[in-house]
């Protein structure tokens, strides 16, 4: 699965940047064009500074990359397979912030004061957007029967045949929650603040080069790639929907999650990455309080039932 | 790289609660070379510190070794973005020193070259200043824009960016009925541009970036002697067009208001570039309608028209980014005793100390940009006071008296 999960990522990572670039009136690189930023990158030099201590430096790049890769692949195999285990979406999410949080670990670990900029800014950010993602997923294994399953959330779609946002209020406004939670948990304008090109110089990233490098941008694109999947199964689940009329086999089942993977990465990466300057701390974060009050308004409507 | 190395970073010590950024020489909110010592404590900025002169050239020496008309073409270089409006008040200068006085379809040509070239440096500007608030989109299409100002220039001058439009005592091409009617044509559609770009910076997040970020208030700008639409969004009314008028703005001063503002902070400086704008393209307009026939070129041939005598002439313009100011000492013998160039960003940078001090990392950027800074014009002369840390008051007779 790994290499599916490789492969697939970048070219959500490719499509998103064509699609910016046609937004803007320009032709845009090619699609596959992530593939030979990674080829470039492993060739090229891998320094790691005096300041910085190597050990966390260069590790904290590999875990990144794994913990994403794994997530990923346990997010793919339980829609292709149906193998699952109970906690395994609590899992995923928790692979999915670890990510994020080691790739600024690891760019703190250099020893650069905007590296370290970086790094405090994705503290304070986090608070403002994990907490409302972890409430909406909680509330949806709440809705189908208290397992903290994938595979049960994703079966109970399709048992009702109908996606999971449209059942009920409360669903419908986690749906919501989840999906304007995802520009920050993945690191785009307008949320972006931690790797700020303009004011920073690409915080956490700013010293990696090379082979790290690489890994720290593959793991940046399995992150956008599984959040927009899970955005996609855990609240519009499309094979439940079409299998009332089409019979699914798995293959179709997959590449029907992954197509409207694209449509919700594009609705919550591409677009708003175009259309928006970037947020300062400030306004990130009341704009993430507006958004933790939503997620209890859908507590409130859950325990009351609806 | 050996164990002595490594040990004497062992030896570092920090100092936890404050943090310094270095902001340049290679930053990316910088277009060009400077460098920030921002000292910052959390998200908030304590002190800024200046050090200029990552651009040096030696233009001013080496304007001592040319004779004129090489130097026009020297001082040209001097900045890509307003280089006519260097050549302009260079040769400003010779012509005074001469007694020359260019011929009035010159004086008219002149003048629409440099308001195309202020619509052009300020669609430039306005993309930097999206590209710094991260909104990468409109900075494509203000760019989008500004291209067809440079297609004019190309088909009028022959060149995009540097222009070789003045030479002494006139200038060098003349536009046809054609060109006139395509100009129209452009400036209308700049005009529309304009509106689009105007009112996608007050879309919610650029507005918050810009409202109340980077004050400067009226009196610290009169006292830092700032410049340019800088100065203007802080309540001074300064404009070398109307106060001091050169080449066609004598005759054409009701063509075009003053912008002002009295925000002092980046929205303030983006409004009133957004009116220079659509001042500029009134007076496009109006330079085309009343555009008088006659020549362009002076009787005389370059070469003679080289032969200035010794005499000295301070001439200033109202760049794209203020006052900009030349003082021209020649030797009598074709070449240039000495060449003084006091460019806007100069006086401009004063009064950042004061917006940045306040604010936050976020803002360092958006700021920058607001004061549209140009160190290509700024970096010909060395701060040598900085290095020394001697306090020296330079004025007009110690320029004359300094030795060739």
């Amino acid at each position: 699965m790994f290499p599916v999960v490789v492969v697939v990522s970048l070219l959500f990572s490719g499509v998103d940047r064509k699609l910016h670039a046609r937004m803007q009136q320009r032709v845009g690189p090619p699609l596959i064009q992530p593939f030979y930023d990674m080829v470039k990158l492993i060739h090229k030099e891998r320094i790691v500074p005096l300041t910085s201590s190597p050990s966390i430096f260069v590790s904290a790049t590999v875990m990144a990359a794994a913990m994403a890769l794994l997530g990923a692949s346990i997010a793919l195999t339980n829609v292709f397979t149906g193998t699952s285990f109970m906690g395994d979406i609590i899992l995923i999410l928790y692979l999915l912030v670890i990510t994020s949080i080691l790739m600024m670990i690891g760019g703190s670990s250099s020893g650069n004061p905007f590296a370290a900029v970086g790094f405090s800014r994705k503290m304070t950010l986090l608070i403002g957007y994990e907490v409302p993602l972890l409430i909406s997923v909680i509330l949806v294994s709440a809705k189908t029967g208290f397992s903290l399953s994938y595979h049960a959330i994703i079966s109970q779609q399709a048992q009702m045949g109908a996606l999971l946002a449209a059942s009920s209020p409360s669903m419908a406004i986690s749906a919501l929650v989840f999906m304007l939670c995802i520009p920050a948990s993945v690191g785009v304008v307008p949320f972006d603040l931690s790797e700020a090109k303009t004011e920073i110089a690409h915080g956490s990233f700013i010293e990696y080069g090379g082979l790290y490098l690489a890994l720290l941008k593959l793991a940046k694109d399995i992150t956008g790639f599984t959040m927009s999947f899970l955005g996609l199964t855990l609240f519009f689940y499309l094979p439940a929907v079409i299998q009332k009329h089409v019979a699914l086999n798995p293959w179709s089942t997959i590449g029907v999650c992954i197509a409207g993977s694209m449509i919700v990465a594009f609705l919550t990466i591409t677009l708003p990455r175009t259309v928006s300057a970037r947020a300062k701390l400030g306004h990130a974060l009341k704009f993430y309080m507006a958004i933790w009050a939503l997620s209890l308004v859908a507590v409130a409507l859950t325990l009351v039932g609806l | 790289m050996g164990e002595g190395a490594i040990d004497k970073t062992r030896d570092l010590k920090y100092e936890y609660s404050r943090l310094i950024l270095p902001i340049g020489p290679v930053h990316p909110a910088l277009k060009e070379p400077v460098h920030f010592k921002v000292t910052v404590k959390g998200e908030e900025i304590q002190d800024v510190a200046l050090s200029l002169s990552h651009a040096h050239r030696g233009i001013e020496a080496l304007a001592e070794t040319r004779n004129i008309v090489q130097n026009m073409y020297l001082v040209e270089r001097i900045c890509g973005i307003c280089s006519h409006t260097h050549t302009t008040c260079f040769v400003q200068a010779v012509e005074e020193i001469k007694g020359l006085q260019a011929p009035e379809r010159a004086l008219y040509l002149r003048t629409l070259i440099f308001e195309l070239e202020r619509i052009h440096s300020h669609l430039l500007w306005a993309g930097v200043m999206a590209y710094e608030m991260g909104f990468d989109t409109l900075f494509m299409y203000t760019w989008t824009a500004r291209e067809k100002v440079l297609d004019l220039f190309e088909e009028t001058t022959g060149n995009r960016v540097h222009h070789a439009m003045n030479i002494i005592g006139g200038v060098r091409w003349d536009l046809t009925p054609d060109m006139i009617q395509r100009t129209s044509r452009v400036v209308e559609d700049i005009e529309k541009a304009c509106t689009f770009i105007w009112k996608s910076f007050q879309s919610r997040t650029a507005d918050k970036r810009l409202t109340g970020v980077g004050l400067l208030s009226t009196d610290d700008a009169r006292s830092l002697c700032v410049v340019g639409p800088t100065a203007r969004a802080s309540g001074l009314t300064l404009d070398i067009r109307r106060d001091d008028p050169y080449a066609a703005y004598r005759d054409l001063k009701d063509s075009f208001s003053v912008a002002l503002d009295n925000g002092a902070d980046c929205r303030a400086r983006l409004e009133v570039r957004m009116k220079e704008l659509q001042e500029s393209v009134n007076l496009v307009r109006a330079i085309l309608d009343q555009l008088p026939g006659g020549d362009i070129k002076p009787a005389d041939s370059q070469v003679r028209l080289m032969r200035v005598p010794v005499g000295e002439a301070f001439s200033r313009v109202e760049a794209p980014r203020g006052e900009l100011t030349y003082y021209v000492l020649t030797d009598g013998k074709e070449g240039l005793q000495r060449l003084k160039v006091r460019t806007p960003s100069l006086a401009n940078f004063a009064g950042l100390k004061n917006m940045l001090v306040g604010g936050e990392i976020a803002d360092i950027p958006v700021v920058l940009a607001s004061i549209d800074p140009c160190m290509s014009c700024t970096n010909r002369v060395a701060a040598v006071d900085t290095e020394t840390g001697k306090e020296t008051l330079i004025d007009f007779n110690d320029i004359r008296r300094r030795p060739a």
